[in-house]
This record gives structure tokens, sequence and C-alpha cells, in this order.
């Protein structure tokens, strides 16, 4: 449920608030760099794995896959919130299609989990492969709609 | 927005459900994977492989498989720790060979524990007597079928699986070497260690673990089965070194080599009787649909490959093997006949006895393990293969069935090695029912 911002001590606030916060950091940016990382090394271990047919890669892939669902679920929890926390970031147009995008994203990484716990080439070549690009790409975009929301909108930024 | 947010939660969770949900084969007519021209459907993989175990519960007391007309089965020995092999001396006496797991292989995926809990839960039943890697020696000399002495010959193996006597020795096949014992019939405990012969593949990876054995008509050599160390080789072509294979070992020098190769899992080698052909039962490849790959009853040529990694059946490639090997695929033989999809088709025993109706005389007896990689159970009991002029011929029999309850999903046992014992009666090893069953003639 949102919680009302229209209480007096939040009247002259202007940007707005982050939810979800440590120590008056904003948890949501602290998070994201996991998953980023872990689904774009796992893009670059497919694409070793499909040139070398070296295991080890395909391994690695997996892992990395694992890794950035289990902390790419830990950001959407502390996203989330900030997005139900402030209706001031839900009505600007990149929060939603920013949490739409990494949703997007998680669902086809969990979907690539599957198929990366195949057996052999077919873990990576050609769906696996196809799914991480699909993901790497969808980042880039939902990254940048973050960044908007964060240098442009002002979003959980200090006064 | 907020109905926006619960619709795509929804479209999620429903995506994820159809992922899991269709938990059923599509229709097959079974009959088509038995014999010698197998239909083979188009390889399928999955998001998520069809996986079905019916975990393990024993016999209740007084409760048995059923058997075919004609046929009765009684327990011989109940209470043992894991049959998985029976074997019969020159004397009559029955070893029934039990075998704990070796450790489980390092984890390389976070499939890997996963899998292992499910196939685990197969095999073993909470209350059930806790496996033991040991040799059991049962005298049942007046063949009444309740035998008068029952010994631990061998304790403490690792984790053995084929036995073979041969000129006053006993060979036991741990899984990681033929071991000697100086073993003269009628004997009841073991006077002297026993000595290894030939080390087999072992650990740190050791997947498919059961070493079996054979002794060729001439006495001079053993003939023991390795397993794959994989499903696909999905640990690597490196760890499939004298693996997937019949190794041929001289029994004088302990010297070995690679008889044949390109055998998935092949277990149980036997002679067939009064030749020098060596047959084997083999089973074959996971995760390709619950129709493919057929395990398979075949005659094992020297110097032979028989396809697996690079391809099934004959030249049918498994797309999951990479590097491909043409050279190697291009003489792949297909195998004699084909017995079902997952069966696990683990012992062998050919019937040459005169106790049991003339019908099976000659013909060969399958202990199949039963399946795990699909969702209606397959396997589950031991078939019959009818032989003419040493070769199958005809249609596969049902013999001993009903180790399985089709509604609750639970195995009351699970067949696995057979053999025929001085009478004729046909003897199975049970090693989720932790019995050794007797077939005999109705009378």
């Amino acid at each position: 449920m949102p919680i009302d911002r229209d209480r007096p001590a939040d009247k002259d606030r202007t940007h707005p608030r982050s939810t979800a916060r440590l120590f008056g950091h904003p948890i949501h940016p602290m998070l994201v760099p996991f998953p980023i990382t872990c689904f774009i090394g796992a893009l670059v271990t497919d694409i070793v794995y499909a040139r070398s047919a070296n295991l080890f890669w395909q391994y690695f892939s997996i892992w990395l896959i694992t890794a950035g669902l289990v902390m790419g679920a830990l950001a959407a929890v502390a996203g989330l919130i900030d997005y139900l926390g402030d209706r001031r970031i839900r009505a600007k147009r990149p929060a939603t299609w920013h949490m739409l995008l990494n949703i997007t994203a998680m669902i086809l990484s969990l979907l690539n989990a599957f198929v990366h716990s195949r057996d052999g080439w077919t873990a990576v070549v050609p769906q696996g492969i196809i799914l991480s690009g699909v993901v790497v790409a969808i980042l880039g975009v939902s990254g940048w709609l973050g960044g908007s929301l964060v240098y442009r909108h002002r979003v959980g930024v200090a006064e | 927005m907020r109905r926006g947010v619960a619709g795509r939660a929804a479209f999620a969770a429903s995506l994820l459900a159809l992922t899991l949900a269709a938990c059923s084969d599509p229709p097959f007519d079974e009959s088509k994977q038995i014999g010698p021209d197998p239909l083979l459907p188009e390889p399928r993989q999955y998001l998520l492989p069809p996986i079905s175990v019916s975990p393990g519960e024993g016999w209740k007391a007084g409760q048995s498989p059923a058997v075919a007309a004609g046929l009765r089965i009684q327990p011989l020995a109940t209470g043992l720790q894991h049959p998985r092999m029976v074997y019969v001396l020159p004397n009559g006496d029955i070893l029934a060979v039990q075998a704990k797991s070796p450790p489980p292989e390092p984890v390389k995926r976070p499939k890997d524990p996963i899998v292992a809990m499910v196939k685990n839960k197969a095999t073993s039943f909470p209350g059930g007597p806790k496996a033991a890697s040991r040799i059991t020696l049962i005298r049942d000399a007046d063949a009444d079928g309740r035998p008068e002495l029952r010994v631990t010959l061998i304790d403490n193996l690792n984790s053995p699986f084929g036995v073979v006597w041969a000129d006053n020795a006993l060979y036991v096949a741990n899984t990681d070497a033929v071991v000697r014992y100086p073993f003269v019939p009628g004997q009841t405990r073991m006077t002297a260690p026993g000595q290894v012969l030939t080390e087999l593949p072992a650990g740190p990876i050791n997947h498919h673990w059961t070493k079996s054995l054979t002794v060729s008509p001439d006495g001079q050599r053993l003939y023991a089965t390795v397993g794959s160390n994989s499903n696909i080789t999905e640990n690597g072509i490196e760890a499939e070194k004298g693996r997937a294979s019949v190794w041929e070992i001289d029994r004088a020098s302990g010297r070995a080599r690679e008889f044949a190769t390109g055998l998935r899992n092949p277990n149980s080698p036997n002679f067939y009787p009064g030749t020098n052909t060596l047959w084997v039962v083999v089973n074959e490849r996971d995760e390709l649909g619950p129709h493919l790959v057929p395990d398979y009853l075949t005659s094992v040529r020297e110097r032979g490959f028989y396809g697996w990694p690079y391809s099934y059946y004959g030249r049918h490639l498994d797309p999951r093997v990479r590097p491909q090997r043409p050279d190697l695929v291009a003489r792949a033989i297909k195998p004699d006949y084909a017995l079902g999809s997952h069966v696990a088709a683990l012992g062998l025993t050919f019937y040459t006895g005169t106790a049991l109706p003339p019908h099976y005389r000659g013909g060969a007896f399958i202990g199949e393990h039963g399946s795990w990689d699909r969702y209606s159970p397959s396997g589950y009991k031991v078939a019959f293969v009818p032989f003419r002029n040493g070769r199958p011929s005809g249609m596969a029999e049902d013999v001993v069935t009903g180790f399985l309850d089709r509604e609750r999903r639970k195995s009351f046992g699970r067949p696995v090695g057979v053999a025929v014992d001085r009478t004729g009666a046909l003897l199975i090893a049970d090693d989720v029912g932790n019995t050794v069953w007797r077939v005999t003639a109705a009378r």
C-alpha cells in the first residue's frame, strides 16, 4: 500500500524520497551493480564458451546468472519499496518503465538459468546466449532510465 | 497503476506455471521402442526436463512382486543392505553384492545438488536398512527357498557391484578396482585379503559408478564394464578417459584394454551360452525427452564403437556434444535390441535352466531398475527377451512386475541384478526392497 506523503513534515520537500534507505543512502542503487555486472559477465562467458566449447565458461555463466538473480531480487525489493513509498516517484514516467524492463530482465534471466542448466552445448547455444544478450540490452535501457530518475528527476537525492 | 503491477505479477506467475505445468508425457506407443528398430522421435530440450521419482517404501510383510503366468515368486533373503547384484557359485552358494554409493560428486553447477537430492529420494526410504558395501553368502543346499546359512563373506568393500568366480579365485569389481580373493567354493569365510588385479576409473568425479564383471568362456580374460562419467560429457571429455566402455582384463597379469567403447552405462556383461559373443545391457542418455533414448541390449564387438557421446542408435547425432567427432560417428554401431526409454536396464542373465517353463530357455532376463527422467514411469520390472539362434527374436515380455504403486507414486522395491541358481530358478536383487527374490515354476 502506498504511504500518504502529504504529511506536513513532507510538504516542503522538493525531491522524491527514497523509502528503503540505509543511514540516509538509498539501498537500491547500492545493489543494482551486482545483477548488472553478473548478467553482463554471463554474456561475456557465454560468448567465450560459444567460441571455445570449454565447459569452464559454461559453468561460469550459470553461476553468474544465479548470483545475478539472487542479488537482482534483493535490488528489486529495495526498488519496489521506493516505487511504492512515494507517489512522486510513481508519477515519473521513467520509473514505471524502469521497473517493467527490470522485471522482464529478471524473468528472462530465470528462464536463462533453466536453459543454462541443460547438459552440454545446448545449455548456451543458441537459446542461452540469445537470452543473455537480450537481458544485457534490456539492462542498458532500464539502467539509462534509472539514471534519468536520479540525475534528472533527483529521486532519492538529498536536499 | 497498482492494478497494473498486480496484473504483471500475475502474468509473470502464469509464465512460470506454464514452464512447470503439463506434467504428463505425450501419448506414445511404448511397444514401438522394444526390439531391433525402435521408433526414435525428434530430440527435445526443456527448461525443466520431465522428472518423476517414486520414493521407496519397502515391502510389507507377505507382500511380493507379481509374476507372469506359470511362475511363482518368494523372498530368498530379506533385510539385506541395498543388494544390487546376485551371483551363483559353482557349488550353488549365492552371493548378494550390497553397495552404498560412493561419495557425492563435487558440485559444479547449481543444478547438481538438486538433481542428486531428487535421485536420492528414489533409492532410499526412511526407516529402511542402511546401505552397506559387502558381499553376503547365502546357502540353500536343499533348494527349498529357505536358506540354511547366511553369512557376511567380505565386508567394507568400496562400492562393489560385479563379482565372478574363476579358477579358485573370486573377483570383485569395486568401483575403483577389480580385486582378487583366493576362494574355493564351499568356503564361508575369506581366509586371505584381496589383491588389486586392475584399477578402474573412479573418483573424484565418479558419475556412473557400478562396475560389473564376467569371465570369458575359456576363463582367460575378465570383462569389466565402466560407465560414463556424466550424462552427456557435461563434466568435460577429459573426465571420460577409459569410460563408457567394456574393459578386457587379462586374468593372469591384470593388463587391461578397452574392448569396446561408446557404451554410455553398460552393465551385466554375459557371454551367450555356448558362444564367444559378449552381451551387455546399456543405459542411454537423459534429458532429450521421455521417449529418448531407449536403453538397449546388445552384443559387443571387439573394438566396436556404439555412439556415446556423439550419437545414439547408430548415427543419430546428439546436439549437446561439441566438438563432434564425425570420424567416430561414421563407424557407430547400431545396438541389437531396444528395451524402452529410461527403463534403466542393469541386470542381464541368459536362461539355460530347465526348471522354468520351456518358453524361457535360451532367452534373456533383464532387470530394469526404473525411470526418473520422464513423468510416466517405465521399467521397474524384470523383462524377458526371447532369443533364437543366439539372437534376440520377438517381443519382450514382462516377467516380474508390481515393484511400483503407480497411483501413490511409491516403489516397494526396484530390481537390479539377475541370476539363475543351481536349480534353474531366477534370482533378482531388489535394492530398495532389500530382498533377493527367487522365481520358480508354479506348481
